[in-house]
């Protein structure tokens, strides 16, 4: 499985959004306000369970900020430091 | 998402900034005993004529004191406000004319010293009671840097202590406005070992981050943010209450630290049980101080269904 199609699984399993499939979920949607929907408490929960799955920290708002824009660059981010 | 309708506190001052700089030159001047003496003229006159300063105390002044008459609820109110305006001057007098002015002791600050000296960080977690500002300038000697989760809100002349000198702010203040509503910087000053301040007692976002919990005999929704946010840093809940408790002088109290076990998801029935342990203090505090609350909205309209 990949890194996108795990954290769509992460984010419907474990941010209780039961009533989505990972097919509903754009790689480009913003995750917080408009796109997903996910609230600002969500954000806490994804960076535990990134850090849980991937064992990637997002230590601070500015990497959170890049990270969080959407399920691609929240991969991308996963990733790049997987590769690190 | 639900939201709540509209935010029911507001931070706004109720008087003006003429008025505000007459009871700072009446300090700065002739100390805070004329500045008492204005405020209870001050206060009688809104009990009097501006009867929504009144309504706004009786949400929670009709569920502390039940089967109170006419007098006695006119009485509760106009202390209730009279005891904020004191606590106002107060803050006033200390960032006017020193710390010095004010007596502040601390029950429980070996607890305070362990846990900064542990630098694993933890919550302070505070509540609209008493003066949490005087609760700040008293811990100092926390060798530690200080988080402030704090709102500006437009019209709040009121000034922070350290405002009137001129001086650098004593913590840094994370602004609940900005991305996330500050969630990330607040989760990265606790993994730092930082002590982040917040209150625990008034809600505004959305609902999906409240938890209804019995408070004075009826369900009213409280935050579990900061009980999420420990949870995810592995840090303790110390929960402080600040109380005026002579003319010149204050009391701080650790009244319960609060381990949240890590890893406890995202539904807020999970932190019901560790948010229940703070308002439990809280309502014995208010038993205790009951003019010393200072949540002027209805706190119990909008619990969660």
């Amino acid at each position: 499985m990949n890194t996108n199609a795990k954290l769509k699984d992460i984010i419907i399993e474990e941010l209780n959004l039961e009533d989505l499939t990972p097919e509903e979920i754009d790689d480009e949607a913003p995750l917080f306000g408009e796109g997903l929907g996910l609230d600002s408490l969500d954000a806490v929960e994804l960076v535990v369970q990134v850090q849980k799955h991937f064992g990637v920290e997002i230590k601070n708002m500015e990497e959170g900020r890049f990270a969080f824009r959407s399920i691609n660059s929240l991969g991308d981010f996963i990733e790049e430091r997987i590769a690190a | 998402m639900p939201r709540f309708r509209r935010r029911e506190w507001t931070s706004r001052s109720l008087g003006t900034r003429l008025g505000h700089n007459i009871f700072y030159c009446l300090i700065r001047f002739g100390g805070r005993w004329p500045a008492y003496f204005v405020l209870y003229l001050v206060v009688f006159y809104y009990m009097l004529f501006r009867p929504s300063v009144r309504r706004r105390t009786k949400y929670y002044l009709r569920r502390r004191f039940q089967d109170r008459k006419l007098l006695a609820r006119f009485m509760d109110s106009y202390r209730m406000s009279l005891e904020l305006g004191k606590i106002l001057i107060d803050r006033a007098t200390v960032g006017i004319l020193g710390s010095e002015k004010m007596k502040v002791k601390l029950y429980g600050r070996k607890k305070l010293v362990n846990l900064s000296e542990q630098r694993c960080g933890f919550v302070l977690l505070m509540s609209h009671v008493g003066s949490w500002q005087v609760a700040l300038s008293a811990l100092s000697f926390i060798d530690i840097p200080v988080n402030l989760l704090l709102e500006h809100e437009e019209g709040n002349i009121d000034r922070h202590y350290f405002e009137y000198t001129g001086t650098a702010s004593p913590y840094r203040v994370i602004d609940p406005g900005g991305y996330l509503g500050g969630t990330l910087e607040m989760l990265e000053v606790l993994k730092k070992g930082e002590v982040l301040c917040v209150m625990g007692d008034r809600v505004s976002g959305s609902q999906k981050s409240f938890v209804n919990v019995e408070f004075l005999g009826e369900e009213a929704p409280f935050p579990y943010s900061a009980f999420k946010l420990a949870s995810a840093a592995g840090v303790p809940i110390v929960v402080l209450f600040s109380y005026k408790n002579g003319p010149d002088s204050y009391a701080l109290k650790i009244s319960r630290i609060i381990r949240v076990p890590k890893n406890l998801g995202r539904s807020g029935k999970n932190f019901l049980p560790y948010v229940s342990k703070y308002i439990a203090e809280l309502e014995s505090f208010v038993q205790i101080h009951p003019y010393q609350f200072f949540n002027f909205y209805n706190m119990w309209r909008n619990k969660i269904k």
